[in-house]
């Protein structure tokens, strides 16, 4: 498969996505504001430059750290890893495309969609589909160690 | 698809681990195999027949609902 990263990236990954995601939230629920008025004058004109660039920078850590985790090597590359991989994908795809047509129904039968609510929407489905493929991904790779530890076990 | 890995293994002496080793894939992979909850390749499926010398067809049988 194309562009795998070694797998140390995995640990990277797991320590971008709570941590981008934590900043964003942060940022979004006015935290960041409140500390800079502990320091700055409430006019100040970098408040919101400094929000804008937290809030960049905590999305694309975000985002980064979510293909760092997906596409990065297993500690042990083979066959099967590779076909449990393309097959998360495909599973992530196929939920999007349900995902797209439901909430398209949805918006169409019972909502007027405006343009926030559609770029929204947009983002939902930017993750569903990431993290559909993560989750699966890494939950086949789970309950094969598992199985593998318990026939291990038993041997 | 069903398989006789498990006895072809036993009676060469090999255990989970050192199969996996010889054939270059992990030992989730041959559990996966010998429990016939993966297909390997043809590549995968020479590689381990040559290493229990035997016959890929040996190994490996189609059933019907194939």
């Amino acid at each position: 498969m194309l562009f795998l990263l070694p797998h140390r990236f995995k640990r990277y990954g797991l320590f971008m996505i709570p941590l981008g995601l934590s900043l964003w939230l942060t940022m979004q629920l006015g935290f960041i504001s409140k500390i800079l008025l502990l320091f700055l004058n409430e006019n100040s004109p970098i408040i919101h430059p400094i929000n804008v660039l937290i809030a960049i920078v905590s999305f694309f850590a975000f985002l980064i750290g979510i293909y760092f985790l997906g596409f990065s090597n297993e500690k042990m590359e083979d066959e099967m890893i590779k076909k449990t991989r393309l097959d998360s994908l495909q599973f992530a795809a196929f939920v999007q495309m349900v995902v797209i047509i439901v909430g398209f129904l949805v918006m169409l039968l019972y909502h007027e969609p405006d343009k926030e609510g559609m770029l929204l929407f947009f983002v939902f489905l930017l993750f569903t589909f990431w993290l559909c493929f993560i989750s699966r991904f890494n939950y086949i790779i789970h309950i094969s160690i598992k199985q593998q530890n318990e026939k291990y076990s038993e041997e | 698809m069903k398989n006789i890995l498990k006895n072809e293994r036993i009676k060469k002496e090999y255990t989970q681990v050192q199969l996996a080793e010889l054939v270059n894939v992990s030992r989730q992979t041959i559990i996966s195999i010998e429990s016939g909850r993966y297909i390997p390749s043809v590549l995968l499926a020479i590689k381990i027949a040559k290493e229990l010398d035997s016959r890929v067809e040996n190994l490996f049988q189609i059933e019907k609902s194939d």
